[in-house]
């Protein structure tokens, strides 16, 4: 049980950090601007239907599909290659516990930081909101607050795991960043560019069903597409489409089509996202020489 | 059984042997010196020992279990103040205390601790604001929680003033009385010296001697230094001197004989000596501890350069 020691300990020292602090208050600045500017002027920001409620959700999952990653970059990087750099790690394990509970409560520690400093967030963006509009749907934001949690949890387990995978801390940032950069900012071309040496450099007029799902490999996809297929009535009346926060690519995704071509593959893609960075970042944590 | 043995450990770093197939062991009860100048190889053994790093080859068992396989069971026994260690800037000296005792699950004071090691005063300050001298301090207060039956301490005076050091080597007196064995490294003979029932000097990765500091001190005894003023000094005067029985080694240095003593009195040789050249005034410098170690040190480097 020392992992929630380690989380504990951990939760206390990140919890301190200056740079989750401002990240938080730019979020919450960011947030109640952005929702005043949706219930005001909800044509500006695209939206035919007006400010309801549910639209609200989705276009907070556009901000805090960005704010998520980043912050946790900010929160996690260091988590385990600064221990190691500094030399803090020799403390840590020179105490009866082992290199996979350090890991665990690292993760665990770091995602209740990332956790917290987002519900601040959210409590202050959605209660601002909907005391604007007038409106609460407490299950809508139940499931949304839930999967955000999640999401944020497993982009904490991916940012610890890379930095799990190196001993500098400038290393651990390059990583982290190409990570976000490939999966967050270019991933909507990724798939395309796929499809464009596949179909023998050109595009072809129909999209074919496997770009789908390789498009919700980006965690922030991923994340969006589970609220769609979670609260589908809501996403319904908003005319959320799982790939509209993408290239903008149609993708129609009836219930006629396989599985993968539907808004549930979000929530195995999430999935994998914690396993893979788990058994990866563990494999090398636990097999180097510190 | 043994606190810790050592078993044909080798560890490279590329094509740098850090430690060269070492074989040593340390009795239950006792305090061992583990002696080196920098670089010799001590920090890497002790973080083998604490599975911060994988031998090459070799095996280290501590209290009877695998440092490598069984890293847990041996860091439950264990007190640990590491080489080259960062406290945690943001945590103050008792919530670092409060960490170790939760993580080993003893029921220790942190307070009496802190009071134990003096630093009780700054308890609640953040440790990265402390001094050098305070963080070796509230680790050693870490590596007392739950009275383990084997203290490793990497180089433990490093940052405390003399008065510090005092106190650490009062604090490993009084641990080893209530029958804690304790591990320790130093490049410093002195320290060692004050403290240590056996040492083991290393260098280069190898394991140069092992004995008690008594042991220790008579091989040095033999090896005592003359400086003899004698009339007429020169080359044919220290040929004969050299020839003399019971002389190591002669030289002239500084207008005077440097003569080595090896295993006859050294009454006996000055008599020689006066024999040859008429001696005016003699010194005798016996050789410390502190030169057996730099010769030891030294040797190999030289046969290796």
């Amino acid at each position: 049980m020392t992992w929630l020691t380690v989380a504990k300990k951990d939760f206390r020292d990140a919890v301190q950090s200056r740079a989750l602090w401002s990240l938080v208050g730019i979020f919450v600045v960011l947030s109640v601007v952005s929702t005043y500017a949706y219930v005001e002027a909800p044509a500006l920001l695209g939206s035919q239907a007006g400010a309801t409620f549910g639209g609200l959700i989705f276009f907070t999952i556009g901000l805090t599909g960005l704010f998520v990653p980043l912050a946790a970059i900010v929160v996690c990087y260091k988590s385990l290659a600064g221990e190691r750099e500094l030399g803090s790690i020799k403390l840590l394990l020179s105490l009866p516990t082992t290199r996979g509970q350090v890991f665990a409560g690292k993760v665990i520690g770091r995602a209740a930081v990332l956790a917290f400093g987002l519900s601040v967030g959210l409590v202050v963006g959605i209660g601002f909101g909907s005391v604007l509009l007038g409106e609460f749907d407490a299950l809508a934001v139940l499931v949304f607050v839930l999967v955000t949690l999640s999401f944020a949890a497993i982009y904490a387990t991916i940012v610890v795991g890379i930095s799990a995978t190196t001993g500098s801390t400038s290393r651990a940032t390059t990583l982290a960043l190409g990570f976000f950069v490939v999966f967050e900012l270019l991933w909507d071309v990724v798939p395309m560019g796929i499809l464009y040496v596949v179909e023998g450099f050109s595009l072809p007029a129909t999209i074919p069903d496997w770009v789908y799902p390789v498009m919700q490999l980006s965690p922030s996809s991923a994340y969006f597409t589970t609220v769609v297929a979670l609260l589908p009535d809501l996403a319904e009346t908003v005319g959320a489409d799982p790939s509209g926060a993408g290239a903008g690519v149609e993708v129609s995704a009836t219930e006629a089509e396989p599985f993968y071509a539907t808004p549930e593959i979000g929530l195995l893609v999430l999935a994998l996202w914690l396993v893979v960075p788990l058994a990866v970042g563990y494999y090398r944590f636990d097999a180097t020489d510190l | 059984m043994n606190a810790i043995e050592l078993e044909g450990l080798t560890k490279r770093f590329g094509d740098v042997v850090a430690v060269d197939d070492l074989d040593l062991t340390i009795e239950e009860g006792e305090i061992f010196g583990f002696l080196g100048p920098n670089g010799a190889g001590k920090s890497t053994t002790i973080d083998i020992l604490l599975d911060f790093l994988r031998p090459t080859s070799g095996t280290v068992t501590v209290l009877g279990h695998d440092a490598q396989s069984d890293g847990l069971a041996v860091r439950d026994r264990i007190g640990v103040l590491p080489d080259a260690y960062h406290v945690y800037d943001r945590l103050t000296g008792r919530q670092h205390v409060k960490f170790a005792i939760e993580m080993k699950g003893a029921d220790d004071d942190a307070e009496a601790l802190l009071e134990r090691v003096r630093v009780a005063d700054a308890a609640d300050r953040k440790a990265g604001g402390y001094s050098k001298g305070m963080r070796q301090r509230m680790v050693l207060a870490m590596a007392l929680v739950g009275d383990p039956d084997l203290l490793v301490l990497d180089e433990p005076s490093t940052g405390l003033d003399p008065n510090g050091a005092r106190e650490m080597r009062e604090i490993i007196r009084e641990e080893n009385e209530r029958g804690t064995t304790v591990f320790f490294s130093s490049h410093i003979m002195e320290q060692v010296e004050a403290v240590c029932d056996r040492v083991a000097i290393i260098n280069r990765g190898q394991l140069v001697a092992v004995d008690t500091i008594d042991g220790l001190r008579d091989s040095t005894e033999t090896g005592e230094t003359l400086y003899v003023y004698v009339a007429d000094l020169d080359e044919r005067v220290l040929e004969s001197v050299r020839a003399l029985e019971g002389v190591g080694s002669a030289s002239i240095d500084d207008g005077r004989l440097r003569v080595s003593v090896d295993g006859v009195s050294k009454f006996a040789v000055l008599h020689a000596i006066d024999e040859v050249a008429a001696v005016q005034d003699f010194s005798v410098v016996e050789s410390s501890l502190e030169d057996l170690f730099v010769r030891y040190t030294n040797a190999g480097q030289e046969v290796e350069a």
